[in-house]
Parts: structure tokens; sequence; C-alpha cells
């Protein structure tokens, strides 16, 4: 893999993260192919001759851009209350690697996550982590997100809501 | 000794409070009062534990928790399902750690013994040559939860030995529970596993909003109102009946202004239709036919939820069941299982689980909003003003609603008490009803 592919699907997945994290969703859709899948499976705990420890029957999140589109529509209205007043949110994106898709201009992007956020006053702090598996692909001159599954690392999430897009 | 001490003047004076229609709001969160929920309402009360479709194998296991008690509930060889304590009976370490499996036998990982199904202590590491006549290996099986009851296929333990019967503790839930569950031929089944997360809430509170309070479906998820999801009507939510029930249970069956959903039987497939009539009595075949939503729960902590809802412009029903584990008195595990009608076409279920997924769960677009409050109120109720049992700031909860006022409706078909309107606190109040019945049970006298 040359390093200008790597540093460029790096830059892309940064301002990923700035623009989720300054709520600029409408920005953030754009990124996304119209065919996305986006999908969040379960972690459970298994014993380890059980096989991997994911369920893919389950899910926090099986979304197509419409259903997103709605989503990011909520969260714009005026009474959408866990962003009303709004958390603040930081996500970390780290240990990226990338490797060629299935098709030419594909690439499958593997990397960590670390959500925080902060909500009122309180002190304690939500967080979720875990490995994102992205689908990016370049058409036109354009860099956009074709699949995204997200791999929580909690079995029991640590958050109160699932608001946020990850 | 603190003035803020519960004593029998305490309950004295909530239970007055209560049948003016007021509950005091030092009672949400107060450390006292849910170390006394723990012991005389989980303690005795049926707890959901599973879903039958979740153990199809003789072997298979699922572990759970009735609050603080690790639960293992395996599927003997004879099909038969067993709950035990969760703990092995040499030292009492954790047993089963994983989530579910499926099994011949279980060893600790302390110093080894091993159990089988029957939870009957099979194998002691040298046995022969550590233990003499001390052992007497029939004597430490697996400590079985006391009791264990099945109805529809919903399993629900108990960690009473005296308890009554669960079918007489479901009492006229079972009717609705018959509409619901068994409904369809083979009855429900259960996708994956639950989804976990936990709230900053009081399990008094989520059970009060799910089952009892379609009240605050317009202004908590008024979002989905303003993106034209859901009906401009403020009333929309209150049409239907609500039926109190007894011990702490009820239902919310949500029609329409004209009394008729505009999708009959929820909008499941015609082609099931003629099923429900043969599965359900005519009563509850019209009530089914007509609403909207049913939301409900059974006392103390099992709610459901049964509407229509989808995120790709066409809705479909489905079955929510959700237990609020208490982790604290401001914290609760929510555990929701997502449910079916086992006889559904695959292409519906899949929508189904859609709709669901962009409903409820912790990523639910009506859901996300539920938990806020929830934490609004806990972080509301633990100042000294609004726990002072004295009430000298008047720091109580309204539960007001239709209060002397609304009359039961004779005429609706399906039993316990059904009030015209789901805008009514009438469930509520008969949930605290009972939660101060229970906690006051064996305080007659004392101080």
């Amino acid at each position: 893999m040359n390093r200008e592919l790597h540093c460029h699907i790096t830059q892309f997945l940064t301002r990923e993260t700035y623009l989720l994290d300054h709520r600029k969703y409408e920005e953030w859709l754009d990124m996304l192919a119209d065919d996305i899948v986006y999908r969040m499976p379960m972690r459970v705990t298994k014993e380890a001759k059980d096989g991997p420890n994911l369920v893919e029957e389950m899910t926090f999140f099986e979304e197509t851009k419409k259903s997103l589109t709605t989503r990011v529509n909520r969260l714009r209205t005026s009474s959408a209350w866990v962003d009303n007043p709004a958390p603040r949110q930081r996500h970390f994106i780290t240990n990226i690697l990338v490797e060629q898709g299935s098709q030419p201009n594909e690439w499958q992007v593997r990397s960590c996550f670390l959500f925080m956020r902060s909500r009122g006053s309180d002190i304690d702090v939500e967080q979720l982590f875990g490995e994102r598996l992205d689908v990016i692909r370049n058409a036109n001159e354009e860099w956009k997100i074709a699949s995204r599954t997200i791999y929580p690392d909690q079995a029991v999430l640590g958050v109160m809501n699932l608001s946020m897009f990850l | 000794m603190s003035r803020n001490r519960l004593n029998e003047k305490t309950f004295q004076t909530l239970k007055q409070k209560m049948a003016e229609g007021l509950l005091p709001q030092w009672v949400v969160t107060d450390p006292e009062i849910y170390e006394l929920e723990l012991e005389e309402i989980f303690g005795h009360t049926w707890q959901f534990l599973a879903h039958e479709s979740e153990l199809k194998e003789p072997g298979s296991y699922v572990t759970r928790w009735m609050v603080n008690d690790p639960v293992l509930l395996v599927k003997t060889n004879s099909g038969e399902l067993k709950a035990f304590l969760n703990s092995c009976t040499h030292r009492g370490s954790h047993l089963c750690t994983a989530d579910a499996g499926n099994r011949k036998t279980f060893t600790c990982a302390y110093h080894g013994w091993s159990y089988n199904l029957e939870g009957d202590l099979i194998g002691i590491v040298a046995g022969d040559k550590v233990y003499g006549q001390e052992m007497k290996k029939d004597e430490w099986s697996l400590r079985r939860i006391p009791k264990i009851g099945i109805y529809q296929g919903m399993i629900f333990g108990n960690l009473d030995p005296k308890a009554m019967p669960l079918e007489e503790y479901l009492g006229d839930m079972k009717w609705y529970f018959d509409m619901l569950l068994g409904r369809s031929d083979g009855g429900m089944e259960v996708r994956g596993v639950p989804q976990r997360w936990v709230a900053h809430a009081n399990w008094k509170m989520t059970s009060e909003n799910f089952a009892a309070d379609p009240y605050h479906v317009q202004t908590t998820h008024r979002s989905t109102v303003e993106l034209g999801i859901s009906p401009k009507d403020p009333l929309y939510a209150g049409y239907g009946h609500q039926v109190v029930l007894g011990h702490g249970h009820g239902i919310n069956v949500i029609t329409s202004a004209t009394g008729r959903s505009a999708y009959r039987f929820q909008g499941l497939p015609e082609s099931m239709w003629p099923m429900f009539e043969r599965n359900l009595c005519p009563e509850q075949v019209d009530i089914l036919s007509r609403t909207t939503v049913f939301v409900g729960g059974v006392f103390p902590n099992l709610s459901f939820v049964s509407p229509i809802h989808g995120t790709e412009g066409h809705l479909h029903n489905y079955l929510n069941f959700r237990v609020w584990r208490p982790l604290g008195p401001e914290k609760v595990e929510v555990w929701c299982w997502f449910m079916i009608d086992k006889a559904a076409p695959e292409e519906y279920k899949e929508e189904a689980y859609k709709g669901y997924i962009g409903s409820f769960g912790p990523s639910g677009t009506l859901e996300q909003d539920d938990t806020e409050i929830w934490a609004r109120i806990v972080q509301a109720s633990r100042g000294i003003m609004a726990r002072d049992k004295e009430l000298s700031y008047n720091n109580l909860c309204n539960y007001l609603m239709g209060f002397d006022r609304v009359e039961p409706d004779n005429t609706f078909p399906g039993p316990g008490i059904a009030y015209p309107t789901c805008y009514l606190d009438a469930l509520s109040r008969s949930m605290h009803e009972y939660w101060l019945e229970l906690l006051t049970r064996d305080l007659s006298g004392a101080e």
C-alpha cells in the first residue's frame, strides 16, 4: 500500500471525525455513498469454544442512506432532547489499516474508535470503543464511504443512548 | 437519628399522599427505599428471565440476572427448563460467565467442581483423595431458583419459595399475553440476543414511563411529530383504553380518534388474519384488529410495547419486551428483546426488525429521548428539597390526571378495569399502590 494513498484515506477519516464532532451532519452525509450499508452488530460474552463473540443477527444500527438522513433530520428538530442541550462529543480514530478491496477503486479500511461524550454538568464521562470496518470507494475523483460496520467492544453499552454516529 | 430515616410515620404519610394522587418525590431514588425494594419487591415478585425461543437445544443455556442474583437457565436433556443460582456451591464463585451457549457440564474455574444440566455435582477434582466422609456430593448441587414459571413462552423466576404461582400473579394479564404472544401458530420468537445498555434512571420511573404513560409521547417524542412521522394531534397517544390489572400490571390499548386503527391488525400481512381469528376469542380479535399500539407492563420491571414503525416509509409491527434491571437507585441496565411472530413471512420479519432498530432500543429515534428524560428525573431528585420527608416544600409528584373523574368503561371487551382514555394516571397509581403494599407488608407495627 503506498504512503500517499494511506495518507489520503487517513485525512478523509480525520475530516469525517471533525464533521461528526462539530455536528456538521449534512456534510457528513455527503461523505456517504448513496448505497451505503451502515451497521453496528452486537458484542456478546461467549466461551472460547463457541467462536467469534459477535452477533450479526441483532444490531444497534441497521441503516441505509435514507434512514441515516432521517436520523440527521431528527437531530435538527427543536425537540430531539438528547441533543438539546447538546452533549459534547469526540471521536478518536486510530490504528488505520488500509487494504485493497474487492473492486479496483475500493479499499477496505480497519480502524479503532474511541467515542467520548460529556453531558450537561455530569462529571462521569460516557465512552464507547471498538473497531470499524469500512469500505471506502473512489468514484469520479471523489472519496465516499460505501459501507461501515461498527463492532463495539462492550457487551453492555456504557452510554445511555446511541444518538451519535460512529 | 436523622429526621429523614424511614419510619412508620413515613409510610403512613406516603399512603395518605398516594390516596390523594400524589407521590412524594423522595421515594424516587431514596437509598433506604432502594434497599427495601430489593428485599421486599425483587425478593418476592416474578421476574422475566428469557423467552423459550432463546433455548433451542438440550444443553442450551443463557445467563441472566435477577437484580444481583446471577441466574443460569438451562434446557436439560429431557427438554425441561431449569434455573439455578449461577454460583459454585463450593466457594460461591460465579460459575458460568458467558452470556449464552451450549454445554453438557458446567465446571467452576476455581477448584474444578463440575455440574450437569440438572445442577447435580458430578465431578470433584481429586475428590477421593482429598475428601472423606465429610463430602456428601448430593448435598452440594447447584441451588435452584426457588420458583420458575412459563407462560406463552415467557420464562419467569421468583426468589420466594412461598410466592403465588406465576399464572395467579399474572392474573388478567394472561388474556392480553394470549392476544400478543399466542395470536400466531408457533407463538413468537426472539431475534438474536437482547440488546443491553445502561441508563441513568430509577427502575420505578422507567417501568412507569413504559407501562403506564402514553401522555409523555407527544412531548418527549415531539421530534417525530416535527419530522411528520407521528401525528400532529396532541391527543393521538391518548385514544383508546388504559386497562388497570391486578398486582401493578396493566396495558394501554391505543387506537385512534375513531376507535379504529388505520392499520387493521397492526398492518400484519392479511394472510395471517385468519390465523389470528382461529387462535383468539372474538373479543381478542376485535381489540387486536383495531389497535395501533399496545404498551404495558408486568410489575415490577418487565415492560412491553407492540407498535407499528418503519424508517423507510412503510410501517411494520413487532413486539419489544424489556427488563429494567436495577443497578442502584439511579441506574438501570436495560435488556431489550426484539420479538416477532414465528409464522410471519421472512421478508416481513426483516422489515419489522429494521423498524424496531429505527424506533426503540438505544439507537431508536423514540427511545433516545426517553433516556434523556429518565436521567433528568434522577438528577433532580437527589437533593435536600426533593428528598425532604417532612414534605415542607410540598415535594410531591402529580398523579392527578383523571383522578376521581374518569370512570371505567364497562363496554370494553377485555378483562381488567378499562378507562376510556390512555392519558390517565390510573395505571401509574395502581403500580405505586402495589409497590407500597409490598414494601409495607412486613412493617405492621414496626418502628
